[in-house]
């Protein structure tokens, strides 16, 4: 009995049909396969060299690394590090994100980013309705709730990564701050591509702000304040230093929790397009790009109907076209 | 053939296998991309689990929060439909409550648990048929589930049930066999010969555990293959697709 065999019959070469079927789609595939570094999974020896300095993803005993997560290896100088197929969000300082208000505390609004750990924001780090700056006092705390309460959407910049992991925020700029007259959604944060502008105006009068973690606020955009580009030709042209800007108009209003009166059925309707491509995007795992979502805009216009949008051809038919105009233009 | 053979002269067990012959194991990962973190589906045999992961995560209570490391919470679901017979069964059952306790225990120690303090990590298995095993097909979901949640951890834990029939070992046994014979669990991590877990509900003489564990565990070994296809294949594709944008 000491022969420890196992005999196993497993069905009979089950991947191979489906691999085929990709093959077929687009030859370039198995090209991709081949060069891209092939995955490890946990427990694998990546290296016996000790020269190798062990980073995320990976773990060492005896002189001996092994990847912890099943993804891909990245070698950056001597740093080993293993990248995760899957994951939650990993903040970084400098990222613009979209968050909801878990908890009111002690000088602090704990946020739901997405993350493994809520992030902080704290009182000292948010502008004052009115614009002052001044140091906050014990009144601000007492009406903390008026500004930010829980469940309230807000979009801010990652400051620091504290230590122990937990990222604190800051709404300190007029394009920070709380979130209205919009819709809610939410991708995963690998298909956000980082780019230098995370919030835009998109056609039909609908503004976006692109979470980096993968949240994304879609919604009517605001009149007397546009928030990209032109915004900076304004602001130029006028000579106005933001200092004044914030004063005039960081009134009580940026803290208000009612919704413009005249949000239109066709800017409902626009929101709603919007939000269905961006769901296309995501459903066909795409990464999603301000660009992506123009040329899913002008490829949805063909569908009137804003439900037929979410059935699973339409959303491939909407991704295929946005692939096709990006070869014709010669992207990717 | 009054009496149900457990193991006929010619080797041959009640659905035909040999004794050291494991049932049909597949397994798919990823199969709920858009409701957890991770999540995957396991078939041994007869027996179906779906596992979801969620986390790591901020806690709800602040008596899940650990400083120095996740917190892994496991909640299971037998669906009543799940047997030949119908059947409610309520959480709270001993034995539940006692393969919830195991499971936890098991993955607090292969989860690299020091990276993710502060933090959550709760496990769904739903339990859709059972014939045998169960514990076993149970742990392999989680070991999938969680490596697709991309939750760190030092190696997959691998798991089968064996039984001991006079002085065969008999692998991988089906929901009868399990009546009828005294059965052992284990789950070894990766490819080594270190135990996880290990289940004995009832007697097994112990000049004959030897033989068993030692079939056993090149049996995780063998299932801890498949699984590891499973993984790459799934990878490979996932990669390839991100390389197209």
């Amino acid at each position: 009995m000491e022969v420890a065999e196992v005999i196993s019959i497993t069905k009979p070469s089950s991947s191979r049909p489906f691999e085929d079927v990709d093959d077929d789609n687009d030859s370039d595939v198995e090209m991709n396969n081949t060069t891209n570094q092939s995955i490890v999974t946990p427990g694998e020896l990546i290296t016996d060299d000790p020269i190798w300095m062990k980073g995320h993803g990976t773990y060492f005993i005896n002189d001996k690394t092994y990847s912890s997560v099943a993804g891909t290896v990245s070698r950056v100088n001597r740093l080993l590090s293993v990248i995760p197929i899957r994951g939650r969000y990993q903040p970084e300082t400098g990222d613009h994100i979209v968050g909801r208000i878990t908890e009111v505390g002690n000088k602090r609004w704990k946020v739901d980013i997405g993350a493994k750990q809520d992030a902080v924001l704290m009182l000292g780090s948010v502008n004052l309705p009115g614009g002052i700056l001044r140091r906050k006092s014990e009144t601000d705390e007492l009406q903390m709730r008026n500004f930010l309460k829980e469940g309230d959407l807000l979009n801010a910049e990652v400051q620091t990564i504290f230590n122990n992991g937990i990222a604190s925020l800051h709404t300190r700029s007029l394009k920070y701050g709380k979130l209205r007259n919009g819709i809610f959604l939410k991708v995963p944060s690998s298909l956000i591509i980082k780019s230098k502008n995370h919030a835009f105006d998109l056609t039909g009068n609908i503004s976006c702000v692109l979470g980096v973690n993968g949240y994304i606020w879609l919604y009517k955009t605001n009149v007397n304040n546009p928030t990209s580009n032109n915004n900076n030709n304004n602001s130029n042209n006028s000579n106005n230093p933001s200092i004044t800007r914030l004063e005039e108009e960081s009134s009580w209003e940026i803290y208000s929790d009612k919704n413009d009166t005249t949000i239109t059925n066709s800017i409902r309707s626009n929101i709603t397009r919007y939000y269905n491509i961006i769901k296309a995007l995501s459903y066909c795992e795409l990464g999603i790009t301000e660009q992506r979502i123009s040329m899913g805009y002008e490829a949805s216009l063909a569908y009137v109907n804003l439900g037929s949008l979410n059935d699973k051809d339409a959303m491939e038919t909407i991704c295929q076209d946005i692939i096709n105009n990006e070869k014709m233009r010669g992207i990717n | 053939m009054s009496r149900m053979e457990l193991y006929s002269p010619e080797g041959l067990r009640i659905d035909g296998r040999r004794w050291n012959e494991l049932r049909r194991f597949e397994s798919r990962i990823n199969t709920h991309p858009n409701s957890c973190d991770g999540s995957s589906y396991v078939e041994q045999g007869n027996t179906k689990v779906i596992c979801m992961v969620q986390g790591p995560m901020e806690p709800s209570s602040r008596s899940q929060a650990d400083s120095a490391g996740a917190t892994i919470e496991v909640n299971l679901s037998v669906a009543s439909f799940s047997t030949f017979e119908r059947k409610k069964r309520s959480k709270s059952e001993k034995r539940m409550v006692e393969m919830k306790a195991t499971l936890e225990r098991t993955f607090q120690q292969s989860v690299m648990c020091h990276l993710y303090p502060r933090t959550l990590i709760s496990i769904d298995i739903h339990v859709l048929a059972q014939d045998g095993g169960l514990l076993a097909s149970m742990a392999n979901a989680v070991t999938l589930a969680l490596i697709d949640a991309g939750v760190a951890m030092y190696d997959y834990v691998s798991c089968i049930s064996v039984g001991l029939h006079d002085q065969t070992p008999l692998l991988d046994l089906n929901g009868l066999e399990e009546q009828d014979i005294s059965t052992l669990t284990i789950g070894v991590i990766g490819k080594t010969e270190k135990l996880a877990l290990l289940m004995l509900e009832d007697k097994m003489p112990l000049d004959h555990l030897e033989s068993t564990l030692g079939i056993a565990i090149a049996a995780t070994h063998r299932i801890r293959d498949l699984m590891d296809d499973e993984v790459r294949k799934h990878g490979n594709l996932r990669s390839s697709k991100l390389a197209k944008n």
